[in-house]
């Protein structure tokens, strides 16, 4: 049954063989701005390339994912996915060209996830060139609309309309090679706004000050006592507001995620909040609402998961040590299916996700290598009790 | 006076070309044999990822191109160093034909190619470009494979310029083009107008072509190229094609007024040697543009000589290497 992890270090000498096909890929790939709800474009040129590398069967969903499915030997085993997020937090504005060195590629969002896309796309060729063969249908979808408020709509279409079940999962990510999540917290992003009213008049002199009204919501949220167990945090993200430096602001923003193990605690952290954001509201006089942006549930495998063990076995076999941290990717929209799903990162790097993003080429031989061995197994059953 | 028939019939668009195959086969089918050359001076920053983009989809994937040369003016970066790296030949021009008087400059580098390389197709593309993208290739090579009458082929884009902040304009480039090369070509060869970026460094074409012509050492290559084709061969021979999109690193005016001396010079001398103009007086070779230095206007004085390498089919190392 293990006899594959043999296998992979000779594995990882002949993707090394073809590295300038997949760098090749992360960087048309990755060049192409694909901001969440705009990745059309990106979304296009992934299914061109998996056409030409023969990918058996092309073709974007109703909901504009692109998908691509490499038929399997077995008529009756249930398919086996491979998905990578294809928008990016960059606009359209940043500019996309990548630059190369002998061992690094940088440019924006390559770290999340232009690197994992350009991985997925090159999957089929390496298939070939390696002469692996799967029982599975492998079903490869670049997945649109992840991050932020796109809430991970891609892959929940995706899998909504799928019919028939699904053998397995694994999510690629671009970094950090090493981690390797197979549960999800409950979470919930939330944002709250809060705007002043401008009709009182410039003569009013201490009209309340949006950022100072957030900067109250804050320190509450900082002084709730959250429990040890479940497990349970709030994470302050992002924050925007005001004009200029000697004018009150009249507007400001708060992005927050409370996650927790437990689905019922983020709900009661959710409505403490809510009696903050309604408490400052009615004491300040100004507008201030909470608003979720998404959400989504606990779900995990256990980690003596065969999926789970046996991702750990190839992981050590290639040398590499796995860090496992809670993952709110989609990874949790196969998971709460019920679908045995891993997220594996390809490689490590730098400036996660700032314009100069760079990631090193040598250690993505190996992070390939760990998905081959990961969709190995899956397709000798370890998924199937 | 001018016609668009040759802008009609000549002109393509890079996605004519996109059947990778097909190409392949005809070249095979011809027995051809196609040469890269990336011509370099201090571009380390987007050598490799032309070399890469360019090998893996043309030559791992698809045999189109048989060999890539990068032909060095003596970077003072890691250029040649990082292309080594990527397993493709690299030259520093003063090292090829080595007995010859020594020049640098671009033209200079394509001249050395000829020499260097193999194929019966030279293919020459720019090492600044950050867009990169293996249309830059295949584009070119379309016509000359596809086509029995075309021996030359030069890009045209629609050219955003990358800034200093990394913003994008959504129009520009092509300044050369449109204040100096353009009004000479319409002043004295209207025909030669339909070719829309005379000035791109993208082109490809016949090793029999570019082994009869001279080759200015600096800027004023694609000047004389487009001139000493359209002499011997006429328009009919050469096409263009819309490669789209090019983003390259933007040139200060100041460096676009040398470039347009050195283009005028090219122009003028050829024009000259046409018996289309007679100059009665010899031409400067300095070029003089001022400076504000703390109040005072100071001169800053450029030499740019006209230097011209001849056929590279007269040298004799030449003519013993390739049988001629």
């Amino acid at each position: 049954m293990n006899d594959y992890l043999d296998e992979l270090p000779s594995f990882a000498k002949a993707i090394r063989r073809i590295g300038e096909i997949i760098i090749t890929n992360i960087v048309l790939i990755g060049q192409i701005p694909s901001p969440t709800f705009q990745e059309k474009k990106r979304a296009d040129f992934l299914l061109e390339r998996m056409a030409e590398f023969q990918v058996d069967e092309c073709a974007t969903d109703s909901y504009g994912n692109p998908v691509g499915i490499i038929r399997g030997t077995s008529e009756t085993k249930p398919p086996i996915f491979v998905v990578a997020h294809l928008d990016t937090f960059f606009n359209k504005d940043s500019d996309h060209s990548f630059a190369i060195t002998e061992n690094s590629i940088t440019g924006p969002g390559i770290l999340d996830n232009s690197a994992g896309v350009g991985v997925l796309a090159s999957l089929p060729e390496i298939f070939r060139r390696l002469d692996i063969r799967f029982e599975s249908d492998i079903v490869l979808s670049g997945v649109i609309q992840s991050i932020g408020k796109g809430n991970l709509a891609g892959i929940r279409h995706l899998l909504q309309t799928w019919s028939g079940p699904v053998r397995g999962a694994v999510c690629l990510e671009s970094g950090e090679l090493g981690r390797l999540n197979y549960y999800s917290d409950g979470m919930i992003r939330c944002e709250v706004e809060c705007n002043i009213s401008r009709d009182d008049g410039w003569e009013h002199k201490f009209k309340p000050n949006a950022i100072l009204t957030l900067n109250e919501v804050i320190n509450e949220i900082l002084a709730m006592r959250l429990p040890q167990r479940p497990r349970a945090r709030v994470i302050i993200g992002k924050i925007s507001g005001g004009y200029k430096h000697g004018t009150i602001a009249y507007d400001a923003k708060l992005g927050f995620e409370i996650q927790s193990k437990s689905d019922e605690m983020v709900k009661v952290i959710f409505n403490e909040i809510q009696d903050i954001v309604n408490g400052y509201s009615h004491e300040y006089e100004v507008e201030l609402k909470l608003r979720t942006i998404s959400n989504q549930k606990a779900a995990r495998l256990a980690y003596n998961h065969p999926l789970v063990k046996n991702a750990v076995a190839v992981m050590k076999k290639l040398s590499l040590k796995p860090v496992s941290e809670p993952s709110e990717s989609e990874l949790s929209v196969f998971l709460s299916r019920n679908i045995p799903a891993v997220t594996l990162g390809i490689t490590h790097g730098d400036h996660f996700h700032q314009e100069n993003a760079t990631i090193k080429i040598e250690p993505m031989y190996k992070g390939i290598t760990q998905v081959l061995g990961v969709l190995m197994a899956i397709d000798r059953g370890v998924c199937d009790e | 006076m001018n016609n668009n028939d040759w802008m009609k019939k000549n002109t393509f668009h890079h996605s004519e070309f996109r059947d990778i195959r097909c190409l392949v086969e005809e070249k095979e089918k011809k027995n051809l044999s196609i040469s890269l050359c990336l011509p370099t001076l201090n571009e380390e920053k987007t050598i490799a990822k032309e070399i890469i983009i360019l090998k893996s989809e043309l030559m791992t994937r698809y045999p189109l191109l048989d060999e890539i040369v990068v032909i060095d003016s003596g970077s003072a970066d890691k250029t040649r160093e990082i292309a080594k790296a990527y397993d493709v030949g690299v030259y520093e021009a003063n090292d090829i034909l080595p007995d010859l008087e020594k020049f640098k400059g671009k033209g200079e580098n394509l001249w050395k190619a000829l020499y260097i390389t193999s194929g019966d197709i030279i293919l020459y593309i720019d090492a600044d470009i950050k867009n990169i993208h293996h249309r830059f290739a295949y584009g070119l090579l379309g016509p000359l494979l596809l086509s029995d009458d075309i021996k030359f082929t030069k890009a045209f884009y629609d050219r955003p310029i990358s800034f200093g902040d990394e913003k994008f304009r959504a129009t520009g480039g092509g300044r050369v083009t449109e204040l100096v090369i353009r009004p000479l070509l319409s002043l004295f060869f209207p025909r030669l107008t339909q070719i829309l970026q005379p000035l791109s460094g993208e082109y490809a074409g016949f090793r029999e072509v570019f082994e009869k012509i001279s080759f200015p050492t600096g800027y004023g290559v694609e000047t004389s190229m487009i001139l000493d084709i359209y002499e011997k061969w006429g328009l009919d021979v050469m096409a263009q094609v819309d490669l789209d999109r090019r983003v390259h690193k933007n040139q200060d005016t100041k460096a676009l007024g040398r470039m347009a001396f050195a283009i005028i010079k090219t122009f003028l001398n050829r024009i000259e040697k046409l018996g289309r103009l007679d100059i009665r007086q010899d031409v400067f070779d300095e070029m003089i543009q001022y400076n504000l230095v703390k109040d005072e206007i100071k001169p800053d004085i450029f030499k740019i000589e006209n230097f011209e390498r001849p056929p590279m089919i007269q040298i004799p190392e030449y003519q013993e290497k390739f049988d001629r």
